[in-house]
């Protein structure tokens, strides 16, 4: 009657399982609000007179402002939430004591937590780049830099959820303490930055110069594929090993 | 009383291979940092229905949890269908689980939980397999309402139906009746009985006596993490009532009563106060027959008689402190 689950079926099951999970109406309107906020922050400056080059103005706002609490925050609510709720609140074991592998379920909250965060981050930034008046360039610049630290964020951020309890305040931390002040502080430290590949990818399109995005385009987009593999794969085995409630 | 058995063997031996056995457990100790949750625990349990009794906090979910592979053991082995279920996937769909948490993805129906259960299991058809069980458990599979908008008897019955879709051979039920009506109650204690008759091994965990009496004769009594006597439960009851009791009695001749029932060997030990006196006993039934004639014979009134160890923590304190 029953049987072992193939990989491919049992991440579209921890997909739907944990994308279930995740809506909620309370989480969806916040998240919308921040997009909606960062998005006005960037029709006030596109209507302002005092630009002298609008696509410097773009990127450095975008940069900034989208880069720094857009992008990481939507990913961290959702990610840390993916598989972090589920053991916290004691449903994980309905996904755990199962006849299926560790990976997909791994695979399948993450690709849940991207599924909700991707269109409230692109959403706002194509909508902030286009305000700025940046031309094209920073259109392209701003999405590809946006699906990559969606991608990126988010399994550093499942991995979270799954290492520690109140993974939410740690991602925070990170965000705003590591990626916020150390990582400003040198190109060593930016390099273990999220955001330092994600600036990378903005100046590589748009050749504007932004301190610390000194990476090449293809160094930009690759490192945090890999790091978000590495997330993944760590994860997989942190939920083979944990104990479940 | 042929296989009532305190397991009193030191050092601890692994459990004989049983051809039958469908969950062995060897010398299994788990610890939390200095906390011993379960300590060198060796049982194994066949198919049908086992019950297993202790009191809250005495480690019966922490040994399911190392049973399932939730948790793995601090020392000793535990095989489930021959093999680890921590390590081989496929007997986790071979395992029906109704933990003791509340937790449930509450903003399903029960029919999408349960189906939800089905599929995660590699059930064929999810659907089907789902109405069947909450049919078993007599919940309704077209009622939308979300399972967080449910009674605690409920979502026990959820619960059971989940850990029931996949027709497993081994149902681990931690604390399936609470919350439950006596209707309920009963159905469901008839259901575990139609399964383990079925051939499937399922046990079940209770912290009532009473509840454990229904389940099944099969006990295994578990308190302060051990395991503190296996066996029949008609045993387990024979040895209750065999063990020393202590009674208070109330009565205004104190000291007259405690002599008469001295001299006529009703007692091990008797201490008397101002207006009571504290007997023990190992013959409650000889005692209780006895009692008031001796009183009258004394002349003497009696205000109260009663036992003041009968609950069931003082015989998982007995069970324990006899090893």
């Amino acid at each position: 009657m029953s049987g072992v689950v193939p990989p491919s079926r049992a991440v579209q099951l921890a997909y739907g399982i944990v994308l279930r999970q995740l809506v909620t109406r309370a989480r969806i309107a916040a998240l919308l609000l921040v997009g909606a906020a960062t998005a006005a922050i960037a029709v006030a400056v596109g209507a302002s007179d005092d630009r002298r080059d609008p696509l410097e103005t773009g990127v450095q706002l975008i940069s900034s402002l989208h880069f720094t609490l857009l992008v990481p925050i939507i990913a961290l609510v959702f990610a840390t939430a993916a598989l972090g709720d589920m053991r916290e609140d004691g449903t994980l074991v309905y996904l755990w004591l199962r006849p299926m592998d560790r990976w997909p379920i791994v695979v399948g909250a993450w690709l849940a937590s991207i599924t909700l965060s991707l269109p409230l981050t692109i959403v706002p930034l194509v909508i902030s780049s286009v305000a700025v008046d940046g031309g094209n360039n920073l259109v392209t610049a701003t999405v590809l830099a946006g699906v990559v630290g969606v991608i990126a964020y988010s399994a550093l951020f499942v991995l979270l959820g799954l290492m520690l309890k109140n993974s939410i305040v740690w991602g925070l931390g990170y965000v705003m303490i590591w990626e916020g002040l150390i990582a400003a502080f040198g190109s060593f430290a930016a390099k273990l930055a999220i955001r330092g590949y994600t600036r990378s990818i903005l100046t590589s399109i748009t050749d504007v110069d932004l301190d610390l995005g000194d990476l090449s385009l293809t160094v930009g987009v690759v490192v945090p594929v890999f790091v978000a593999a590495a997330a993944l794969v760590l994860a997989g085995a942190r939920l083979r090993a944990m104990d479940v409630d | 009383m042929a296989d009532w058995a305190p397991p009193v063997a030191r050092p601890p031996t692994p459990p004989a291979p049983d051809p039958n056995a469908i969950v062995v457990v060897a010398n299994v100790t788990k610890s939390f940092g200095d906390v011993v949750a379960v300590s060198d625990v060796s049982f194994t349990v066949g198919p049908g229905v086992t019950a297993l009794l202790g009191p809250n906090g005495a480690g019966k979910s922490t040994l399911f949890r190392v049973m399932c592979g939730l948790t793995a053991p601090t020392r000793g082995t535990v095989k489930v269908l021959g093999v680890d279920a921590r390590i081989d996937r496929a007997v986790r769909g071979r395992i029906g689980l109704a933990p003791q948490q509340d937790a449930l993805f509450d903003r399903l129906s029960a029919h999408r939980f349960v189906e939800v259960a089905a599929r995660t299991h590699g059930v064929s058809d999810a659907d089907a397999a789902a109405r069947q069980v909450l049919d078993l458990v007599e919940l309704d599979a077209d009622d939308p309402k979300p399972v967080g908008a449910f009674s605690k008897g409920m979502r026990q019955r959820v619960k059971l139906a989940a850990a029931l879709v996949h027709d497993p051979d081994l149902l681990i039920l931690d604390e399936p009746l609470t919350g439950l009506d006596p209707v309920q109650r009963n159905r469901m204690i008839r259901l575990f009985h139609q399964l383990g008759d079925d051939g499937k091994c399922l046990l079940v965990s209770s912290h009532v006596l009473d509840e454990v009496a229904r389940l099944g004769s099969r006990v295994l009594v578990i308190a302060q993490g051990r395991l503190a006597a296996t066996g029949d439960y008609r045993d387990l009851r024979t040895l209750m009532d065999d063990r020393p009791h202590r009674i208070r009695v109330a009565t205004d001749g104190a000291r007259v009563l405690a002599a008469a029932l001295v001299e006529r060997d009703l007692v091990d030990g008797v201490s008397v106060s101002f207006d009571s006196l504290m007997v023990d006993t190992n013959d409650v039934d000889r005692f209780g027959r006895n009692i008031a004639a001796v009183a009258k014979q004394c002349g003497v009134r009696l205000r109260e008689v009663e036992p003041t160890d009968d609950d069931l923590e003082s015989v998982f304190r007995y069970l324990v402190e006899r090893r």
